[in-house]
C-alpha cells in the first residue's frame, strides 16, 4: 500500500512537472502567435484600407514656371518634320506618337485610350523642333490602370525630353517648368499660344480626381529646344 | 545662263571658304552645286524669318555668307519691298536686315536676294506670302481628357498582400480563442 502510494505520488509529481514545463513553452508560443496576429491584422487594415489614396504624382510648386518670357537660350529651330516617338528617360517614357485633331468643341482630342503606351501630337500645329509651340498629349491612366504619362507630374525642371522625327533627326528639349492647371479657366494662351522659339508642351490629366467629374485639370510640361542630333 | 555661271562661281567660293570639309566634293561640279543648295548649310543661304508671312508683316533676314565685317545689300523687289541694307549682327560674321512686305503683296513664293558688300557673293532665300500666316493656325482650347481614374484603383499586389495578412490574423485569432475556451489560459 505504502509502496503503491509512493509510486502514485511520484507519478503525480512527474505529471505536474511535465505540465509546468509544457505550460511555459505553450505560453511562449501563445505570446508569439498573439504578436503575429496583431501585426497581421494591422498590416491587413493598412494594405486594404489605405489603397484608395494611390494617385498619380502631381508637380511640386517649386517646378512652377520661372521663365515666362523664354529668356533661356534655345537651339536653332529645325525644319518642319512630323514626330514619330517621344522619350522622357527620367520617368521611363518611350512611346510612339499618333496624330491628334480637335474635338467639335475645339479642345485637343486625346489618343485612343485602349493602348496604354501611346501618346499623340497636335497634327495641325507646329512639329516638335520647329519654331513655335508643339503639343504632345497622352493618358495618365485608362480603365485598366496607369498609362503612358502616369508619372508626368513627377518630372523635374531641366529634365530631358527627346522626340524622334521622320527626317531622322532627334529634337532634344529641356524642361522649363511642370505645372498643373484646373480645367475651369484653363490658360489657353500660356499652354497653346505661339512661341518665338522652338517649344514643346507635354500634357496629361491631373489636378485631383473625383468620381463625379473625373480629373479636375491637366498637368502641363513646358520645355524648349536645346539641341538635336 | 549668266545666273547659272554666277551661281557656280559663288559655289566655288563657298567651297573654298569651307575648304577641308568639302575638299572631296570639289572635283565634282554636280556635288558642288548640290552642296550650295543644301538646306542646313547656313553659310550659303539667306535665312528669312518668318518664312511665311501675311501682307504688311515685317521680315528679318540674315546670312553668314559675307564673312566679317558682314554687310550686304538686300533686294526684296520681287515682293515689292525694294532694296534694304544688311548690317553686322550680334553674331560675328553675320549680316542682318529687315524689310516690310507691302500690304498689297499677293500670295505666292518670292525670292529675296542679298549681295555681299565685299566680293561678289550673292545669297538667296524664299519668302512665302500667305493670306493666313502659318502661325495663325487654329490653336486648341481648354483642358485635355486624358484620364478616367483607372490608375487610382486598388493595386492588385497590394490587395493580395492585404488578403494574405488578414488570413494570417484570422488563423492566429482562431487559435488563441480555441486555447482560451479549452481553459489552458494565456
Amino acid at each position: 500500500m505504502g509502496r503503491s502510494a509512493r509510486t502514485a505520488r511520484r507519478v503525480r509529481g512527474a505529471k505536474a512537472a511535465r505540465r509546468a514545463g509544457r505550460g511555459r513553452s505553450a505560453r511562449l508560443g501563445d505570446t508569439a502567435i498573439a504578436a503575429v496576429t496583431v501585426v497581421a491584422l494591422g498590416s491587413a487594415v493598412w494594405l486594404l484600407g489605405g489603397s484608395g489614396t494611390h494617385a498619380p504624382p502631381q508637380p511640386a510648386a517649386a517646378e512652377g514656371r520661372p521663365d515666362p518670357a523664354g529668356e533661356r537660350l534655345s537651339a536653332p529651330a529645325l525644319a518642319p518634320s512630323p514626330p514619330l516617338r517621344i522619350r522622357i528617360p527620367a520617368i521611363r517614357v518611350n512611346a510612339p506618337l499618333t496624330g491628334l485633331a480637335l474635338t467639335p468643341s475645339g479642345s485637343l482630342d486625346a489618343p485612343p485610350p485602349g493602348q496604354k503606351n501611346l501618346a499623340g501630337w497636335y497634327e495641325a500645329g507646329t512639329t516638335p523642333g520647329e519654331r513655335g509651340t508643339a503639343i504632345v498629349a497622352g493618358h495618365v491612366d485608362n480603365t485598366e490602370g496607369p498609362a503612358v504619362f502616369y508619372n508626368l507630374g513627377a518630372l523635374k525642371r531641366d529634365a530631358r525630353v527627346e522626340v524622334d522625327r521622320r527626317d531622322g533627326t532627334v529634337a532634344v528639349f529641356t524642361v522649363d517648368a511642370v505645372e498643373v492647371y484646373p480645367a475651369r479657366g484653363f490658360p489657353d494662351d500660356k499652354v497653346y499660344g505661339a512661341a518665338p522659339r522652338p517649344e514643346l508642351r507635354v500634357i496629361t490629366c491631373g489636378g485631383g480626381y473625383s468620381k463625379a467629374t473625373g480629373y479636375q485639370g491637366n498637368v502641363v510640361v513646358f520645355a524648349h529646344l536645346t539641341g538635336s542630333r | 545662263m549668266r545666273r547659272t555661271a554666277r551661281l557656280l562661281a559663288g559655289t566655288a567660293f563657298a567651297v573654298a571658304a569651307t575648304a577641308p570639309a568639302h575638299a572631296a566634293e570639289a572635283g565634282h561640279p554636280a556635288a558642288r552645286l548640290h552642296s550650295a543648295g543644301a538646306v542646313g548649310s547656313p553659310a550659303g543661304r539667306l535665312d528669312v524669318s518668318p518664312s511665311t508671312v501675311t501682307p504688311g508683316a515685317q521680315v528679318t533676314v540674315n546670312t553668314a555668307a559675307c564673312g566679317a565685317p558682314g554687310a550686304a545689300t538686300g533686294d526684296a523687289g520681287a515682293v515689292g519691298a525694294g532694296v534694304f541694307m544688311l548690317a553686322p549682327g550680334t553674331h560675328e560674321g553675320e549680316a542682318v536686315g529687315r524689310f516690310r512686305v507691302p500690304p498689297s503683296a499677293q500670295p505666292g513664293t518670292y525670292e529675296i536676294v542679298a549681295q555681299c558688300a565685299e566680293g561678289d557673293r550673292q545669297v538667296t532665300g524664299d519668302l512665302v506670302v500667305a493670306l493666313t500666316a502659318a502661325h495663325e493656325q487654329v490653336q486648341p482650347r481648354g483642358s485635355v481628357k486624358t484620364g478616367v481614374g483607372g490608375g487610382l484603383g486598388t493595386d492588385p499586389v497590394q490587395t493580395a498582400a492585404g488578403v494574405a495578412a488578414l488570413a494570417v490574423a484570422a488563423a492566429g485569432g482562431t487559435w488563441l480563442l480555441h486555447r482560451r475556451a479549452r481553459g489552458d489560459g494565456i
